[in-house]
């Protein structure tokens, strides 16, 4: 699989911490899985790679050669517990988030999930399949948590 | 009987240095050392073994040494303070005494306080221990001003200016309060003057306690100094003695009181009285940080429990615990906890402790001012995805994007703009709701270690220039005599 970055997103990575290999791997993962957020057009997906200190997305286009480009990845060492109250609830219409749950082609909605971090838990936005009740959490969520993260990281400044 | 290690020590009766061993018998630590001349003394200094090693082991720390040595070595330690060049610890704060009296006469004062106006140092002085701390210690210089009772001294907004003429970087008041809180024009002279905390003497919540103490109804005042600083701007740490049979009850209470006075309090800071008695047996109001944590304990019904104060990074592991914890509501969020391992530090430890001392004790949090107030944008997930999915990664989320959704349509739970307790909250508290709870344990000739004094990060500065570690300026005998307070000359050695 071909994976185009840019400069600027290179250095992205490279500021953050992250390895190309690694946001491969979960690209790589996504595509063949389906496990992945797309936008309404289909030119912007969101996928999710777990491990157990770290939840990492990577944002990437599909281009006209099969190959793929690299918008952006982000992470937030935050566990996503699940929803907050536990149970979906009904689904308005204006719930919706723009984006789709690729696998089960349905509309992911914004739902607050819980989320903990070094004993501390507080709802946060996400973004909820109705269907297979997959999260995501979007770059825009992850600064707030990063910086949530750094004070309660405050045990080992 | 398990030996530890060994310490070097001090004989509390000639003060001359001999070896000990630390030891533990029944799950308790003790040192055990003795005199040539004057037998073998034993003292306690934990009971509780586990919770002694638990600290050394989230202890981890670098250092880094004073600027320049103002002594030399030449007795050996603790004989040739002022910072010798074998002291292996930096100033983390300077305490400049500008006057042996005070106004309150209280039962117990390790400063020893007398009425007696003819030895306050002059201005020149007082000048010249500014600029000690400047030559001596590395940048930023933070300075304690204390005595006595500063504030018995009119020419305090002068000292404190002066201070900042020299260049020292914070300037913090230890005071009873009871000027200030009756003297606005003072106080607001101490403010122009550039003060940037005040270190308020604070030993409970009840009179009950003061008149214990001081024989004065004290607690309406030092509520009066609280809120004459909040309309000011200025922090306030409030600093408990305790000891038993006095307010060791009260200790809860007293962070309780704190956690409704943040911002404008900063944190809470515990000295366990050290004694100078003839014997260890006669010390019965003494508290170990441990007991201490454990009454913190129970009297916050669990909230603060003993395993979230970590080591204070202060000389050894033995030597402070502080607890950094969010108020949430009336409730404490503690950040710190012994179970996240050692705190570990790229900085050194005089130099983190300042950052510390000048920021959260101080009106303001530098640490966490990069973040500045979290916006909402941050949490309008589509307004900031898009421009993200958009190609456009470097483009703040704060602009204008087009394809966003307005803050009414955001759920009322997840808006940050509607006190939701999300984590944008959260990040919004732990700047106005924080609060440092730490407690330190000064050595007495009982339980001293020259390790500890050795990488002693608080010095005094005297009336001659020289920066004298805490623990041995304050040291005495156990017939009272001192090691450097009121001395120009070392006793204990060869006189």
């Amino acid at each position: 699989m071909t994976i185009n970055i840019s400069d600027e997103t290179n250095s992205l990575l490279k500021d953050n911490g992250f390895r190309i290999e690694e946001i491969q791997e979960i690209i790589e993962s996504a595509e063949s899985s389906g496990n992945k957020l797309k936008d309404a057009d289909g030119e912007v997906f969101i996928a999710r790679g777990d491990s157990d200190n770290l939840t990492t997305y990577a944002v990437y286009s599909p281009l006209a050669n099969g190959a793929f480009e690299l918008k952006s990845a982000y992470a937030h060492k935050m566990k996503v517990a699940g929803l907050t109250g536990g149970s979906f609830g009904e689904v308005e219409y204006d719930d919706e988030s723009g984006w789709t749950c690729h696998k089960c082609n349905e509309e992911a909605v914004d739902r607050n999930v819980d989320m903990f971090y070094l004993d501390v838990s507080r709802p946060g936005p996400g973004i909820v399949c109705p269907k297979c009740g997959d999260i995501y959490i979007t770059q825009g969520v992850t600064k707030t948590l990063k910086t949530a993260e750094s004070i309660l990281e405050e045990k080992r400044a | 009987m398990k030996q530890i290690s060994t310490v070097g020590s001090l004989c509390p009766e000639c003060l001359r240095t001999i070896e000990g061993i630390k030891f533990v018998e029944d799950g308790k630590v003790y040192i055990k050392k003795e005199c040539a001349e004057h037998g073998s003394f034993t003292t306690l200094i934990s009971k509780d073994v586990n919770h002694y090693l638990k600290m050394e082991e989230c202890f981890d720390v670098d250092r880094a040494r004073v600027k320049a040595p103002l002594t030399d070595v030449n007795k050996g330690c603790p004989y040739d303070c002022g910072i010798c060049p074998s002291h292996k610890q930096d100033t983390c704060l300077a305490i400049v005494e500008i006057t042996d009296r005070c106004d309150l006469g209280c039962t117990y004062c390790f400063a020893d306080s007398t009425s007696d106006a003819s030895n306050d140092p002059d201005m020149d002085t007082i000048r010249r221990m500014f600029e000690a701390v400047k030559s001596c210690s590395n940048e930023p210089t933070c300075v304690q001003i204390s005595g006595g009772e500063p504030t018995l001294r009119n020419d305090l907004p002068e000292i404190i200016k002066m201070a900042k003429e020299v260049g020292i970087s914070h300037v913090e008041l230890n005071t009873n309060g009871r000027r200030i809180a009756r003297d606005q024009d003072y106080f607001d002279r101490i403010k122009a003057a550039g003060i940037d905390a005040i270190y308020l003497g604070f030993d409970g919540v009840s009179d009950d306690v003061y008149l214990q103490r001081t024989g004065k109804k004290l607690f309406d005042i030092k509520a009066e100094v609280i809120n004459k600083c909040d309309k000011a701007g200025i922090g306030v740490v409030l600093v408990p003695l305790v000891a038993k049979n006095y307010n060791l009850h009260e200790v809860g209470k007293i962070i309780e009181f704190a956690s409704q006075k943040v911002p404008t309090v900063r944190g809470v800071h515990f000295q366990p009285v050290f004694y100078s008695g003839r014997s260890p047996a006669e010390m019965e109001g003494r508290t170990t940080i441990l007991e201490l944590l454990e009454e913190i304990e129970t009297q916050t019904d669990g909230q603060l429990k003993v395993e979230n104060f970590t080591p204070s990074l202060m000389p050894t592991a033995h030597c402070g615990a502080t607890c950094l914890t969010l108020i949430d509501n009336g409730n404490f969020i503690p950040l710190t906890n012994v179970s996240m391992g050692a705190v570990r530090s790229k900085s050194d430890v005089a130099n983190k402790t300042k950052k510390s001392i000048m920021g959260r004790w101080k009106g303001s949090t530098p640490d966490l001012q990069p973040v500045s107030k979290p916006s909402c944008h941050d949490l309008l997930s589509k307004a900031s995805l898009v421009n993200a999915s958009k190609s456009d990664v470097s483009s703040s989320c704060c602009e204008k994007p087009n394809n966003t959704i307005s803050i009414e349509t955001i759920p009322m739970e997840s808006s940050c703009c509607r006190s939701s307790g999300g984590w944008a909250d959260f990040i919004e508290m732990s700047m106005n709701k924080y609060l440092t709870i730490s407690t330190m344990a000064f050595q007495d000739v009982w339980s001293y270690e020259k390790e500890r004094v050795e990488n002693c990060c608080i010095h005094v500065v005297t009336q001659d220039g020289k920066l004298i570690p805490f623990c041995n300026y304050n040291l005495s005998n156990c017939n009272g005599d001192f090691l450097y307070r009121n001395k120009n000359k070392v006793i204990g050695m060869d006189d």
